[in-house]
């Protein structure tokens, strides 16, 4: 390249970006040569620019060995157009600019790198920290934890303004390349300006393939990720967000927890199927409650149904509507209790839950039964592992209660079937929702 | 084993304890009810092992890709808009029949019409899927419901009044010469096959000997329990009375000691699933012939458009038509099924003749 021409791009380069405070153009001097260094301090480390580029500069004697120094760093590129340019020093690299060359020096400061403890998929034993906010860190513990030749990486940017790095992981001897080819096709498709966490995927799935049930895992455990790849799935990493996304997945994903396999067999079974069990008390027993007191109060024996109708005699308003109030009661306490700060949590839904409870009851609001009801939802519902697939679950019993309000227990059962029917009718890329069990993917 | 094939027929055998068929037969029980049963099994296994073995001729091919090959496009498109009519009304008289069961045994104050609606809203919603799916659906709801409904029929056979008297009574007139309703209703039983003509998209292999015992013996063990339970709950004049023997006879059990007490609501819950399902797959078979004979692409708009006209006919016809003008339709419908079977499996063994001779 020509002297002019660096000149050019200099002066563009320094045309395009503001030049606010934290801008550095600086030019050294030594006898022989000069050198300019272009940087942003608050994104590139300082300490690393004084050790890999000005110290040396100082030390080697000839310009042409400082060239060969530059030439042969592992941590620089060479300069490629303009555009690319300009983006790299958003990021933080510095650019030098040295005799008719410019090179791009990778010194990113990396300020989010400490590993987080979990928070939001505790187990009780196994590894206990989660990933970091930083990519390069949460490569490291995957890599750490998954030591195998064949993990393959492929590194794209997402978001029109932003452009996030998003890390598409996944091991070449296990991974199901339609599926692979489906999750790029998914990436490229994606349109959106700000891109900063990978649960945004779960929102810019297409307009046609919207779905009530999430089809991707979001987690933050190294090991939930490691595990995957084992078994062929693609994970994706996303700069900034400690949150990794698990593609594809399937209803029995969201039901495990990783605790399951730090059991023994049959206990991990018991969690399993107690985790069902809650599932479905918490889709289909407000919806009962509702079929059963207004509708078919003979389903059950006679003792039982006098003692909701005794409960219910206080009530003044027909049983849909108690369910209703109470129902939205709890959630609106569920919601409160996420946007409290910590200190004030517990007073909030010690208020919320006891004391509103049981004013509602003795005020002949609301029956006892529907008060017990009401907390068996609630509490069988965070059976649920994963905070995505517990929110759909959430929505979903009120798609059955209203069924169950116009056509009592038929529209139980009919809702429930609808459900099933819908669950089967999901693909999370290529593979249906509702699959049970997975061959051991083949070793390609 | 293919377990898609044991599936279609199984949730046919389910449909009929619940819909048309034990009243027919229990009204012929003195005039060739038995006997005709026993006709029924062998004919019906026969024309089932004939219809899958040429089926299998056309590995992973529904009927409108059969035909495509073989025959020309007007004659195609008759065939296969005759062939839908059937599928439909098959469905339809499924969801007729239940929606008035339920209609008299659960929701007594609720609009037939609007049980149609929902019916028709939950099978439409179920038969636009692909084939595939529509299968899985139906293989969730058999394992959450088969094992309730043997112990159902486990719980009626163990019952202290269930008389085996009435049930010898019955069997004394087996030579009677056989009555061609009941011998129509009979086959019903094996009549699942019949929907392989679009399932046989999903089968691969072809289908082994092994199935057709297994189909042999479910379909006796449905034929007694079709047939002889509410006769040995009822005795054998008094089933007659009822126009849905086999509800009423759910309606005789109880479970002491359950949290429902009344078997009628088990029965009837899981009944909903079932039959659902069984219309689903009718409608379905339905459906994609329609689809086969549509000859430009097969857009959403006409896909709307079907289900519109299958759901709108059922709730139209729910509020014209009568439960005893259901059973004289239901009655006729089988007997010219069993007819239509016939020439089908006719149909399929010169296809497959012809494909063979082809190549």
């Amino acid at each position: 390249m020509l002297r002019s021409n660096i000149k050019t791009t200099q002066e563009d380069l320094l045309e395009k970006i503001q030049q606010t405070e934290d801008v550095v153009f600086k030019e050294l001097f030594t006898k022989v040569e000069s050198i300019k260094v272009f940087y942003i301090k608050t994104l590139s480390d300082e300490a690393q620019i004084q050790n890999y580029i000005i110290k040396p500069f100082y030390e080697i004697e000839s310009p042409t060995l400082f060239l060969d120094y530059l030439k042969s760093h592992p941590k620089v590129k060479p300069f490629e157009n303009e555009e690319k340019t300009l983006n790299q020093l958003l990021v933080g690299e510095v650019i030098v600019f040295f005799q008719a060359k410019i090179f791009l020096f990778d010194l990113k400061m990396d300020r989010q790198s400490s590993v987080l403890d979990t928070t939001v998929e505790t187990t009780i034993q196994g590894p206990q920290s989660g990933f970091s906010e930083s990519i390069g860190t949460n490569l490291g513990l995957v890599r750490q934890r998954y030591p195998q030749a064949s993990l393959n990486m492929e590194s794209s940017s997402i978001g029109k303004v932003s452009k996030t790095k998003v890390i598409t992981l996944y091991d070449n001897k296990t991974v199901n390349q339609e599926v692979l080819k489906k999750v790029r096709e998914f990436l490229e498709t994606i349109d959106i300006e700000m891109f900063q966490s990978g649960e945004q995927l779960l929102d810019l799935i297409k307009k046609s393939q919207r779905a009530l049930f999430p089809l991707m895992l979001i987690t933050e455990r190294a090991d939930r990720v490691a595990i995957n790849l084992a078994a062929g799935k693609v994970v994706l990493l996303v700069n900034g967000s400690p949150f990794a996304v698990i593609l594809p997945t399937v209803m029995k994903d969201f039901m495990s927890s990783m605790a399951d396999i730090y059991q023994t067999y049959w206990v991990g079974c018991f969690f399993i199927t107690l985790r069902y069990i809650g599932l479905f008390i918490s889709i289909v027993l407000p919806s009962i409650y509702v079929a059963l007191t207004a509708y078919n109060p003979e389903v059950f024996r006679v003792q039982l149904a006098l003692s909701i109708a005794g409960s219910r005699s206080t009530v003044p308003y027909p049983a849909f509507i108690e369910v209703f109030f109470m129902l939205i009661m709890m959630e609106l306490l569920t919601e409160a209790s996420i946007r409290l700060p910590k200190a004030i949590g517990p007073t909030a839904t010690t208020v919320g839950g006891l004391i509103l409870g049981q004013a509602a009851t003795e005020a002949g609001l609301v029956s006892n039964i529907m008060i017990i009801i009401v907390s068996a939802v609630a509490i069988s519902n965070f059976v649920v592992p994963v905070n995505n697939f517990g929110a759909a679950i959430r929505v979903v019993k009120y798609l059955l209660l209203v069924l169950s309000i116009f056509y009592g227990l038929v529209g139980v059962v009919i809702g429930f079937l609808l459900l099933v029917s819908y669950l089967v009718s999901l693909e999370s890329f290529g593979k249906p929702f509702l699959t049970i069990s997975e061959k051991k993917p083949a070793q390609n | 084993m293919n377990r898609y094939l044991l599936y279609l027929l199984l949730v046919n055998m389910l449909t009929n304890i619940v819909v048309y068929v034990p009243k027919i037969l229990i009204d012929y029980k003195y005039d060739g009810a038995v006997s005709a049963i026993l006709i029924a099994i062998p004919i019906g296994l026969f024309l089932c092992i004939v219809f899958c073995k040429s089926i299998s001729a056309f590995p992973e091919q529904g009927l409108p890709e059969i035909l495509d090959q073989l025959l020309n496009r007007k004659i195609k498109n008759i065939i296969l808009f005759i062939f839908s009519g059937f599928w439909y009304f098959a469905g339809f008289l499924t969801l007729i029949g239940f929606t008035d069961i339920i209609n008299r045994f659960i929701n007594p104050e609720m609009s037939k019409v609007s049980l149609a609606v929902l019916f028709a809203i939950a099978t439409c919603f179920i038969i636009q899927l692909p084939t595939e799916k529509v299968m899985y659906i139906v293989e969730i709801i058999l394992v959450l419901n088969v094992p309730f409904v043997f112990f159902i029929v486990f719980k009626a056979l163990t019952n202290e009044y269930f008389s085996w008297n009435s049930v010898f009574e019955v069997g004394t007139h087996l030579f009677s010469w056989p009555s061609f309703k009941a011998l129509s209703a009979a086959t019903y039983t094996f009549s699942g096959y019949m929907n392989v003509l679009i399932m046989n998209r999903l089968f691969r292999q072809k289908i082994k000997g092994i199935n057709f015992i297994v189909i042999g013996f479910l379909s006796i063990f449905n034929m007694f329990t079709t047939f002889f339970i509410p006769i040995g709950f009822h005795g054998a004049d008094g089933a007659q009375e009822y126009l849905y023997p086999w509800t009423t006879t759910a309606d005789c059990l109880r479970i002491p000691y359950g949290p429902i007490e009344r078997v009628i609501f088990l029965f009837l819950m899981l009944y909903i699933g079932i039959t659902v399902v069984s219309a689903a797959i009718h409608w379905h078979v339905a459906f994609e012939f329609l689809k086969g004979a549509s000859s430009k692409k097969f857009t959403k708009k006409k896909a709307l458009l079907i289900l519109i006209i299958f759901s709108c006919a059922t709730i139209i016809s729910e509020m014209k038509i009568t439960a005893v003008q259901t059973m004289f339709l239901s009655t006729y419908w089988l007997i010219l099924r069993f007819i239509f079977e016939i020439c089908v499996v006719t149909f399929v063994f010169f296809l497959a003749r012809r494909k063979k001779n082809e190549t």
